[in-house]
């Protein structure tokens, strides 16, 4: 009789028959982790769904984070791109970009007498519209029917403000532009600004502002004639060296003042989208804590056994955790997926560094972290007694 | 030394805002070799002991010592420790964990108690093919007859040796042919280290066992002879709980029907004044008083033997 009659377990100090076994070893993690996998790839279908739609939402949010970065970096391109250590404009105004308050280019040679200034350019901001009918439009790189906002700039060719290409060269002809590589043009093409033909010589990378709207870069003084009908005028004047004295009539920005003031126009635009990015952040969380809710409850019956054979209350709630973490980690692959496609069909600019990439997984973690808190606690609180009576 | 001794065990819980108390005073001895069959209607508290002697409920008093180590009292980490090592237990319904398969299902059991992974699987292949299912390892429970989940969740009793293996209805949702494999492999469990229990309402175990032990709600002596009481202001006529025989009749007074909650306030049921009658639930149906009575001012009742209550009650019903 008896085949069971021996069959010891391994672990030969815990086979004190007829006594309280008490050492059978410390428990361990490893039987929750082995369960919490298992159950992954049982309900994998439910699993894959959450991912999913936690995955599009952090793609979302992912996007939104681009979006509110591209707001700052872009100002912090376009202010460095013109590579100024001072911007004189005239007293009373916020900022060049915000505020056109023209006045005559020939005050720029006031400034340069001033003491400790060692160069001192105008510069005329304004805006224009490409792809206008005048003009070659086969030979155009923008055609007319793809007519577009630009922010312009003009610029003394070789002087302050002159910016640095990433490829072909500065401005030097009244019909030559450099442009930003978002509008899409390329070196050798033309573009119309109002009806005026001009040659791309040059381009820049990242230098916009406005939320994405591309700088074009010309001739003062074909900036002039684009904007005022050729008089001579500007709206800050670009300063190198430390001026010592005052110029009166003038107020000098910072560039720090002058990303204030660009900045400006956005506030409520970057606030408004930080909102949604962290609505989106909620909105994961909450699919992640559905669906570690349902289930902790669908597993209730599991949970009890598991306390019923001496699973400690703690393992069972890391193991939904693991599961929410699973889960969140998942759907952060996912997010920075469909992050791609998505961001590349924005109209506005994104811009994201490898950090945004991994903070995505480690916020996303303890998103999940937080979201699974309270259904592992309420698995972890099952009365083992349940496991009696015969319901599943 | 018993291997398992139950001692004036009484446990009590709250249902439903009101404390149940399904065991109490209850006694049981198990030696080893031994196979005991709990026999009782649903609701007679199998379950309930056995979940006492798991370690999962903590009775009210009285004493359980397993191998002479009292569990009533231990703490949660020496509970856990217990429920590990010390007691397997055989679920109804045989609760394996769906998502395993029957090797993990039971090598989960030697992996929680700390055993290595190549250990704990040998461990657990080696409990599978006792129980002839070495060809149905790397199945999942829903893939498996209920027999044979049955038989897994045995080899998930086994899994750390306990000296102690408890059952709950391990028949219930058997066919005939599945149960005969089930009852034979529990038979065998009882050896020269080991006891086993066994919670069922299924007669065709009783055979197989060396102990058999009825549990039944206690139900008092019928009565035959007619009672005139007479009760002082708050003299309580019966407590909730106990065994009746009597249907009580208010000749004069007021008697009070309360029910004791959990919290230990009271709720009035009723008050019974005279030409009625309480009381008649626990002789008709053998259960326990459902409330106390007790009289509210100087009262005079009258106890009838349910024979006799039924034959007034024909004679009321006739008249009018």
């Amino acid at each position: 009789m008896a085949k069971f009659a021996n069959v010891p377990v391994s672990t030969a100090d815990a086979l004190h028959k007829g006594g309280l076994r008490v050492s059978a070893g410390t428990s361990a993690i490893g039987p929750i982790w082995l369960a919490s996998i298992r159950d992954l790839q049982w309900r994998w279908r439910r699993f894959l769904l959450a991912a999913l739609a936690t995955g599009l939402v952090l793609g979302l949010a992912l996007m939104m984070s681009g979006v509110a970065n591209s707001f700052s970096v872009e100002i912090h391109n376009t202010v460095s791109v013109l590579d100024a250590r001072w911007w004189f404009v005239p007293a009373g105004s916020p900022g060049p970009f915000t505020v056109a308050a023209p006045f005559p280019a020939s005050a720029a040679a006031a400034v340069r007498q001033v003491p400790g200034v060692t160069a001192a350019d105008p510069i005329l901001v304004s805006r224009a519209l490409t792809g206008g009918a005048v003009g070659s439009s086969s030979a155009s790189g923008v055609p007319p029917s793809s007519e577009r906002d630009v922010n312009v700039i003009g610029v003394v060719p070789g002087g302050v403000g002159s910016p640095r290409v990433v490829e072909g060269r500065p401005v030097r002809q009244p019909d030559s532009a450099v442009v930003d590589e978002g509008l899409g043009v390329k070196v050798g093409q033309e573009i119309v600004l109002n009806g005026t033909r001009f040659d791309v010589v040059g381009l820049v990378s990242g230098v916009t502002y406005f939320a994405g709207v591309p700088v074009v870069f010309v001739p003062l003084g074909a900036a002039d004639h684009l904007t005022v009908d050729g008089e001579p005028l500007a709206t800050a004047v670009l300063v190198r060296g430390t001026p010592v004295d005052p110029v009166a009539g003038f107020t000098a920005l910072t560039d720090a003042q002058v990303r204030s003031d660009l900045g400006r126009p956005t506030t409520q635009a970057a606030k408004t989208i930080q909102l949604i990015e962290f609505l989106l952040w909620l909105v994961a969380a909450g699919i992640i804590g559905a669906i570690i809710y349902l289930s902790a409850l669908e597993r209730r019956a599991d949970f009890a056994v598991l306390k019923a054979v001496g699973t400690p209350s703690s393992h069972l709630f890391v193991g939904l955790v693991i599961q929410a973490v699973l889960i969140a980690l998942g759907a952060a692959i996912i997010g920075a997926l469909v992050e791609i496609p998505m961001s590349g069909s924005s109209q506005m600019a994104v811009r994201l560094s490898a950090s945004d990439y991994v903070a995505v997984p480690v916020v996303a973690v303890i998103v999940g972290v937080l979201a699974s808190i309270l259904p592992a606690r309420r698995a972890a609180r099952v009365d083992p007694a349940i496991a009696f009576g015969g319901g599943k | 030394m018993s291997l398992l001794e139950v001692r004036d065990l009484t446990v009590e819980y709250s249902s439903g805002g009101y404390k149940v108390r399904p065991l109490s005073g209850f006694h049981l001895q198990m030696e080893s070799r031994e196979l005991g069959v709990l026999l009782g209607a649903s609701g007679c508290g199998k379950s309930t002991l056995l979940s006492a002697i798991a370690g999962l409920l903590r009775p009210h008093s009285g004493s359980i010592r397993v191998g002479g180590t009292e569990v009533v009292g231990l703490g949660n980490r020496e509970l856990t420790r217990y429920r590990q090592t010390s007691v397997g237990v055989v679920f109804q319904a045989f609760n394996l964990i769906p998502s395993l398969s029957a090797r993990e299902n039971v090598e989960l059991i030697c992996r929680t108690a700390g055993q290595s992974r190549t250990t704990a699987r040998q461990r657990a292949e080696h409990l599978l093919e006792l129980v002839d299912l070495a060809d149905r390892m790397g199945h999942r429970p829903g893939a498996m007859s209920g027999g044979q989940q049955q038989r897994v969740a045995i080899a998930r009793a086994l899994a750390l040796d306990p000296p102690v293996i408890l059952a709950d209805e391990p028949t219930a949702h058997l066919d005939y042919i599945q149960v005969e494999g089930v009852l034979k492999t529990l038979r065998e469990l009882a050896d020269a280290e080991r006891t086993v229990l066994i919670a069922t309402h299924d007669e065709r175990l009783l055979p197989l066992a060396d102990r058999v032990v009825e549990l039944s709600p206690r139900v008092a002596p019928a009565a035959t002879a007619v009672e005139h009481q007479h009760l002082d202001d708050g003299e309580v006529l019966f407590e909730q709980g106990e065994p009746g025989s009597l249907v009580y009749s208010v000749e004069s007074g007021l008697i009070q029907l309360v029910r004791r909650r959990d919290d230990g306030s009271e709720e009035v049921l009723s008050e019974v004044t005279p030409g009625g009658y309480f009381g008649e639930l626990a002789p008709m149906f053998g259960l326990p008083r459902s409330a106390t009575a007790r009289a509210t001012g100087p009262s005079v009742v009258t106890g009838l033997p349910l024979t006799h209550f039924r034959s007034h009650m024909r004679k009321t019903a006739h008249g009018a």
